[in-house]
């Protein structure tokens, strides 16, 4: 424990403006990456982002007929 | 839905072709002069002359495969995706001829500038400064053309291959630009507008970024779009994409740091760099079973289709290495495998493992649709499949143990403190796993020749008709 408490001491007095502004950077964008796994895992936000899922095969048929056509499947 | 509108907008896939056939021919070129520093590295004796030494061949290898073969590939894709995905035509043709001999200009000043010596000595990043500004006006001609690609787009929706794209444009070209500061003394000569670690860290902001943004991000890209494309599946998840997204763009930038343990960077940035790189193991893995579990209760295709079976084990390496480079910056795994060879093999576990396979699926993808044919050859394919798959393990084990072993040696003291081996020894002990990765690295060329030939034979190959469906 002794060890540990070493490990994080911060003399904050010596902390330089530098050092604040990259603290709270790196905070705020703690934070924002927090919230953003919150709000993209969120039940309700569910369909919101899923009706997407298949956006890149909306031309279906065409595009099957193109992959057997070209051999790349059987 | 959002959905594509049904008439064909009369997309430029010309710029496609073009891009997609130089990339093929720039990994055959960055596979050869890769081979050759192997070999040179194995026998000291081909270091023929000045021109062709290690030291200038290397970089030539680098910049070859990374912005020759990747720049092409990822200008090929994002010029393709983005027409298909916003289902309009590129907005500028003129534009994008621009990028493409720009882009040609400056891959063949780098073949002319480094065997010459011309370097600024920065990794990655060696290139001189007149070459810099070229590539930071031909980088904005593409990202400008793609941004208004976008904004001229049908579709309400903006899928998320093209913010992978996106940020990879944005990201390089602030990070080109802050790393390439240097005062001219000549033509061919600049310094470096840093100095002593702060040089060092712009350099590893830079250099873990072109690994991030570049060979991670733009391909990311590919994968999002030519993954569901080809198995005809929807994506696993698109909460996961986005997801994946924004943590990249917030993590990567982070991660610079974590190539500079134990030197003069204060201790906390090398710590803050460790940590976020362990935070990206989540969001990696989190894109990587995204990539595979799309092809859940469809695993039968891989029998089949030679596209999708570059592309999954694509997705294995980029799994892999996104959890080996985590664990290589902590301070403890740094001590032992930091300027050992474990690096370059984890490094290549990315590049012959995710980047190339990844786009070598995409490029065999879009060569069949582009020129309206069968492949000419679905065995050489598959031949091309294993001999690459093949030639990468070899190589990415003969470094791992190399390394492990260079890095065991160097330490090695015996009960007085003194140094239990001296460097030359250390040298010989590697000398076999060197030859071990040169052969590997072989096999990556002819790998790399078969699909060549193969590509070649396609579009030459005019006597089969063209499918009435083929409409790209």
């Amino acid at each position: 424990m002794n060890s540990l408490r070493e490990y994080f001491f911060t003399d904050w007095q010596a902390m330089t403006r530098a050092d604040w502004v990259g603290l709270v950077i790196v905070l705020v964008l703690s934070v924002l990456m927090f919230a953003l796994y919150v709000w993209i895992f969120r039940p309700g936000n569910r369909d919101r982002f899923e009706q997407y899922r298949d956006f890149v095969n909306d031309n279906h048929d065409e595009d099957m007929k193109r992959e057997v056509g070209h051999g790349q499947t059987k | 839905m959002a959905g594509h509108p049904t008439e064909n907008p009369g997309y430029n896939l010309t710029i496609v072709k073009a891009f997609a056939l130089c990339a093929v021919v720039y990994l055959v070129v960055g596979a050869l002069v890769g081979d050759i520093i192997a070999w040179q590295l194995s026998f000291p004796t081909l270091n023929l002359n000045e021109y062709l030494t290690f030291g200038r061949l290397r970089p030539l290898h680098t910049n070859a495969v990374i912005f020759a073969f990747g720049g092409c590939t990822l200008m090929a894709t994002a010029f393709y995706v983005v027409q298909r995905t916003c289902a309009v035509p590129l907005w500028s043709n003129r534009m994008a001829w621009f990028t493409f001999w720009g882009w040609n200009l400056i891959i063949v000043s780098a073949v002319i500038s480094f065997p010459m010596g011309w370097t600024q000595g920065k990794e990655y990043a060696e290139l001189e400064w007149p070459i810099d500004i070229l590539i930071a006006v031909v980088w904005l001609s593409y990202m400008f053309n793609f941004i208004m690609t976008i904004v001229n787009r049908k579709t309400s929706h903006i899928y998320v291959a093209n913010w992978f794209f996106l940020g990879m444009m944005v990201m390089i070209t602030y990070l080109h630009v802050v790393n390439s500061l240097a005062i001219p003394v000549t033509m061919t000569k600049s310094y470096s507008l840093f100095s002593g670690v702060h040089d060092a860290m712009i350099q590893w902001w830079w250099g873990h970024n072109a690994v991030g943004f570049f060979l991670t991000a733009g391909f990311l890209g590919i994968m999002y779009y030519f993954i569901p494309k080809q198995a005809d599946l929807p994506i696993f998840s698109y909460r996961l994409s986005v997801l994946h997204f924004w943590a990249l763009m917030f993590g990567y930038v982070w991660l610079g740091a974590h190539h500079l343990q134990y030197t003069a960077l204060p201790d906390w940035a090398g710590s803050l760099g460790a940590a976020v790189s362990l935070a990206m193991i989540v969001p990696s893995w989190g894109g990587a079973v995204n990539g595979l579990m799309t092809l859940s209760g469809a695993w039968h295709k891989l029998r089949d289709d030679y596209v999708l079976r570059f592309l999954v084990v694509s997705l294995a390496f980029y799994a892999m290495s996104t959890f080996e480079g985590p664990v290589m910056s902590l301070k403890t795994v740094n001590a032992l495998s930091h300027y050992t060879d474990w690096t370059i093999g984890h490094v290549h576990s990315g590049a012959l493992g995710w980047v190339v396979m990844v786009s070598v699926g995409a490029i065999y993808h879009l060569v069949t649709r582009l020129w309206g044919r069968e492949i000419y050859s679905v065995s050489l394919v598959n031949t091309h499949f294993w001999i690459h798959t093949i030639g990468t393990v070899i190589y990415v084990c003969a470094m791992w143990v190399s390394g492990i072993m260079q890095g065991l040696m160097w330490r090695a003291t015996d009960d007085y403190g003194n140094l239990a081996y001296t460097f030359a020894e250390t040298v010989v002990a590697m000398h076999p796993y060197y030859v071990l990765r040169s052969v590997g690295g072989l096999l990556v060329l002819f790998g790399a020749l078969i699909m060549l030939y193969n590509v070649i034979m396609t579009i030459r190959t005019a006597d089969q008709p063209k499918p009435a469906a083929v409409r790209v």
